[in-house]
């Protein structure tokens, strides 16, 4: 059976495979207002800024303008770097479903940028990109400025995603893996330079993204030739992009199959039962390639940034929220998913439900809090030590932070289990629907608790421990409703088979 | 007249409308091994599930030494040694560990030996430090096995143990069963392999559609009537 076939084929088999998603969705409605709610804001984000004063006037629209070229060429970063972590984009089926299908890496590489969207990071950087503009512009050529930004933003994310697969092709040869360790750390280092050096914002603003800010505020002419432009090239970077995507999935994962036969030395028995539980979970959270590749992007990323951008304590204390987010995302929205279908024989063995409760919450909170501490600890290196009273607020709010997302990441994965592989590097905690609703939950919860905490620094010293009872006896209740969840036998059994598939 | 070691009465367990065991009656002695047999969906599996206290039953009873797994699914999980019928394996975590794991849970002392010599006896003591997501679908059926019986325990659960298994492991496993009869144990077999079933079991029961149909001796389901008569029980 013929199974290379044209591009309509595979976008047939794109619509398939997309619906065949959204079929094993598992509360469509919810779906619906999730997907509705998203529209809804980003309708909003295009149309509500030209209403906002000041809007396409001189002064405070031209201080938005001014940043305006920074948020393309981010915008373009940020997906290189999201595609180049998760190894060429997430996948439309689960590697272990998709086996069996005759699914062509043509279909693999339209399937992974249809799921780009479904992402929060991208969605609140479309929104400020959208925002932004529509801000500077006002309504004056309202519809091309718009019309030119989803085209960037689609551009943006089509170039990404051949970056994402040629590095993937790298990664996978020999030697691949320290080849692109190396080349990031090079990479980073260069970025950090250039920011030192006060070379990093004038590349932000390199010419491309002046041209489009300035078609885009209308100082220059050409939009109405720009938007079918822009076009064109994503759809000549889509049709490129197929090429390093079959050379790449061609290619054996290296790294997964190496984590898959590695080999650690046996260790002595642990103290107690508790101790054993925890080094288990452990090795299952810090053994595994996509999780470690996500703390390191995670982590070093906003880290470098304060680093390069020589960020102050004040707006350093926004990081933890946004890290710790993050980080969760990548295992604890699904946090009994580590034992695979191990599930089934760990829930014979004579051990309290309790007890393993408390050692999987243990270890969330500290990868959370060392995802954090590696943040911290390169911001540091330009903000320098911070004041007593800083530091007894970023000490606070990290605590409240990690138990709210422990907290909240042990009741979703009680409530809403799903049976997922972890051993891809494109492979997500739960469906990318799923995730569009959890990342957006946890991004906004913990920014406004960072932000809670951020105000009450600049007041007293002894105010941020103060705020944070409220928080910590709001997340220990709910801590302790998800524990007796999981202690009762029937809502457990319901999580195993389920994570057992 | 001891009583039965596994004494399953009426149990029926359900998910949402779905009834998955639909009233067994099912009962095993010690030092005897048990085969449960039936089609895909009779009630094999999950009726395991229950034995080893992972699934509360949602009416009726099943004692496993005496203690009810509604009541007492701790005291229950440490008389049982279970292989579950898919995975059963923590994917990163080496054979090793996992034998660590229940010497700690299980309070199992001077376990190395055995532990050393039962991977060996299953060829797996040259894998005994890799994780196991590389494993195949053998080698991970194997050390199932292990883990099943490395703590000896009193009722020993092997929910399809010979699936995908090589005539070594298969052996292996055979040599197990006996080794947990002969010192007293109850086991109970689940598997689809009528022939290995009647090698390793003494008895046998088969399910259709959540339910007992038979039960009979092992001898009765050997050869070609043995497989007449068990076609027929399914259909």
């Amino acid at each position: 059976m013929p199974t290379a076939r044209s591009w309509t084929d595979s976008f047939t088999d794109l619509g398939h495979l997309l619906r065949f998603r959204g079929q094993t969705v598992r509360r469509p409605r919810a779906a619906a207002i999730a997907a509705t709610v998203l529209l809804t804001i980003t309708l909003a984000a295009m149309v509500v800024p030209t209403w906002v004063d000041g809007a396409g006037l001189p002064g405070r629209a031209d201080q938005v303008g001014f940043y305006l070229p920074s948020l393309l060429t981010g915008f373009l970063i940020l997906s290189v770097v999201s595609s180049v972590s998760s190894g060429g984009g997430r996948e439309l089926l689960p590697r272990d479903q998709a086996a069996i299908h005759p699914i062509t890496t043509t279909t693999e590489h339209l399937g992974a940028l249809a799921l780009s969207p479904l992402n929060f990071a991208f969605l609140f950087q479309v929104w400020i990109l959208l925002g932004a503009s529509a801000y500077v512009g006002g309504g004056r050529g309202w519809l091309a400025s718009q019309l030119l930004v989803l085209a960037w933003i689609a551009f943006a994310t089509a170039f990404a995603q051949v970056i994402g697969w040629s590095i993937e092709i790298v990664r996978r040869g020999e030697h691949g893996v320290a080849i692109v360790r190396t080349a990031s750390v090079v990479g980073a280092l260069v970025a950090v330079g250039l920011q030192l050096a006060g070379q990093f914002t004038p590349l932000l603003n390199a010419g491309f993204s002046r041209r489009l800010a300035a078609l885009i505020d209308g100082t220059a002419d050409g939009i109405w030739l720009a938007v079918p432009a822009l076009l064109a090239l994503t759809v000549l970077m889509v049709v490129v992009g197929t090429v390093p995507a079959k050379a790449a999935l061609a290619r054996s994962p290296r790294d997964e199959l190496k984590s898959d036969s590695g080999s650690h030395p046996a260790r002595p028995l642990p103290a107690s039962d508790g101790a054993m539980l925890v080094r288990i979970d452990r090795a299952s959270v810090w053994r595994s390639v996509p999780m470690r590749r996500g703390l390191i992007m995670l982590a070093v990323s906003p880290g470098l940034v304060a680093m390069a951008g020589a960020m102050n304590w004040t707006s350093v204390l926004v990081l933890p929220g946004l890290v710790i987010s993050g980080v969760a995302l990548l295992f604890g929205v699904n946090v009994w998913c580590l034992d695979g279908r191990g599930v089934l024989w760990r829930e014979s063995l004579p051990v309290s439900a309790r007890a393993v409760f408390r050692a999987r919450a243990r270890v969330l909170a500290e990868w959370l809090m060392g995802a954090t501490a590696i943040t911290l600890l390169l911001a540091s290196v330009r903000a320098g030590l911070p004041t007593l009273a800083q530091g007894i607020t970023i000490l606070t709010m990290v605590a409240v932070i990690t138990l709210q997302v422990v907290a909240v990441a042990m009741s979703w994965s009680g409530r809403r289990p799903f049976s997922v592989n972890l051993r891809s590097a494109r492979a997500t905690p739960a469906p990318p629907i799923v995730m569009v609703g959890y990342s957006s939950r946890l991004a906004l919860s913990t920014t406004l608790t960072a932000l809670t905490f951020s105000a009450a620094s600049t007041l007293w010293w002894w105010l941020s421990p103060v705020i944070a009872v409220p928080f910590v006896i709001w997340s220990l209740l709910r801590l302790r409703r998800a524990e007796r969840r999981w202690v009762a036998p029937a809502p457990r059994a319901a999580v195993v088979m389920t994570v057992a598939g | 007249m001891r009583p039965p070691v596994i004494d399953v009465r009426d149990l029926h367990v359900r998910f949402g409308e779905v009834e998955a065991v639909a009233g067994i009656d099912l009962s095993a002695e010690a030092g005897q091994a048990t085969a449960l047999l039936g089609r895909n969906g009779a009630g094999k599996s999950t009726t395991m599930r229950v034995l080893a206290g992972v699934v509360p039953p949602s009416q009726g009873t099943a004692l496993v030494g005496g203690l009810d797994v509604s009541n007492d699914a701790i005291g229950v999980k440490r008389l049982v040694g279970y292989c579950p019928d898919v995975g059963g394996l923590v994917p990163l975590a080496t054979p090793w560990e996992h034998l660590q794991l229940i010497a700690r849970l299980r309070r199992v002392d001077d376990w190395e030996t055995r532990g050393r010599d039962l991977l060996e006896r299953f060829e797996l003591g040259d894998v005994s430090h890799r994780v196991t997501s590389g494993f195949s679908h053998g080698m991970s059926r194997r050390l199932s096995v292990v883990l099943a019986a490395f703590h000896e325990p009193h009722v020993l659960l092997l929910d399809e143990p010979f699936d995908g298994v090589d005539p070594i492991g298969v052996d292996a496993t055979l040599d197990v069963i006996a080794d947990a009869r002969a010192r007293g144990a109850c086991v109970l077999v689940s598997t689809h392999l009528r022939d290995l079933a009647m090698q390793a079991c003494t008895t046998a029961v088969v399910l259709r559609g959540g339910a007992r149909v038979a039960l009979m001796m092992a001898g009765e389901l050997e050869g070609e009537a043995g497989a007449d008569a068990y076609r027929a029980l399914l259909d």
